[in-house]
C-alpha cells in the first residue's frame, strides 16, 4: 500500500526525496521504495523517518485496520 | 624456472595484484560496502540466487566433463562458474537497485568496469588471434580473460540499461 502520507509531510516540508534520504541515510531509492508500498521499513528507519520529517510514528506509519 | 613454477608465480602475483588494487580502491572510496537496510536485504536475495547459480554451473561442468569429455582446464571450467554465479548475483542486486552502495559513484565504477572489460576481453582477441585460446580442441586457462571480461561486460550493460530505463520511468 502506498505511503501517501509520507509522501505528503516531506513535499510539505519541500523536502526532495534524495534530501530525505541523505537525512536519514539510506538511498533514494529506499525512501522511493518506502512511499511506493514496495518495501516496509524496520522501526528503526521509520522512527529517523518521522524525527526528520516532525511527524510521530502513528501519523505516518500506523494503519487504520 | 619450469614452466609451471613461472606459470604459478604469474598466477599468485596477478591474485595479489588484484587484491591491491581492490584494497586502494576501497581506500579511495571508488569501492565501497556500506549499504541501507533495504540494499542488505536485497542483496541476501541476490546472494541466495548467486549461490544457487554457482553449485548448478558447479554441476553441470562436472557432468559436462564426464559426458563430452575434457572440454577446457579446469581453471577456465571454475572461472566458467564464478563468472555465471557473480552475473546471476549482480543482476539481482542491479534490478533492486542494491548494487551499489550510498557512497559509491556510478560514474566512477562503471568506468573501472568498462576498463577491465576491454582490457580482459583485448587480451582474449590477442590470445584467440596467437591461436593460445584452444589447444587440441581444449580451451585452455587463457580464456580465463575474455570470461571474466564478458561478465564485466554483461554487468555493465544491465547497469546502463536499468539505469536508463529507470530514469525514463521516473520522469513519466
Amino acid at each position: 500500500m502506498k505511503n501517501l502520507r509520507m509522501k505528503s509531510a516531506r513535499a510539505g516540508l519541500d523536502m526532495s526525496q534524495q534530501q530525505l534520504a541523505d537525512a536519514v541515510g539510506v538511498s533514494r531509492q529506499t525512501i522511493n521504495a518506502i512511499e511506493k508500498g514496495d518495501y516496509n521499513p524496520t522501526i528503526r528507519l521509520c522512527t529517523a523517518i518521522c524525527r526528520t520529517l516532525g511527524k510521530t510514528l502513528d501519523e505516518l506509519f500506523w494503519e487504520e485496520g | 624456472m619450469t614452466y609451471r613454477a613461472g606459470l604459478a608465480l604469474g598466477i599468485l602475483l596477478g591474485v595479489l595484484a588484484g587484491i591491491a588494487l581492490v584494497a586502494l580502491l576501497l581506500k579511495k572510496k571508488v569501492l565501497d560496502m556500506h549499504f541501507d537496510e533495504r540494499q542488505e536485504l536485497a542483496r541476501g536475495k541476490a546472494f541466495q540466487y548467486g549461490f544457487l547459480t554457482l553449485l548448478a554451473a558447479a554441476y553441470a561442468y562436472g557432468v559436462s566433463d564426464v559426458v563430452l569429455g575434457r572440454w577446457c582446464d579446469v581453471l577456465t571450467g571454475v572461472s566458467i562458474c564464478i563468472a555465471l554465479s557473480v552475473c546471476v548475483f549482480a543482476v539481482a542486486c542491479i534490478l533492486k537497485d542494491a548494487y551499489l552502495s550510498l557512497q559509491e559513484r556510478p560514474r566512477a565504477v562503471m568506468t573501472l568496469f568498462a576498463l577491465l572489460s576491454a582490457v580482459n576481453l583485448g587480451l582474449g582477441g590477442m590470445y584467440a588471434a596467437s591461436g593460445d585460446l584452444m589447444q587440441d580442441g581444449v580451451l585452455t586457462f587463457r580464456a580465463v580473460n575474455p570470461i571474466f571480461g564478458a561478465a564485466t561486460l554483461v554487468i555493465l550493460v544491465v547497469y546502463i540499461v536499468n539505469h536508463l530505463l529507470r530514469d525514463r520511468e521516473e520522469a513519466e
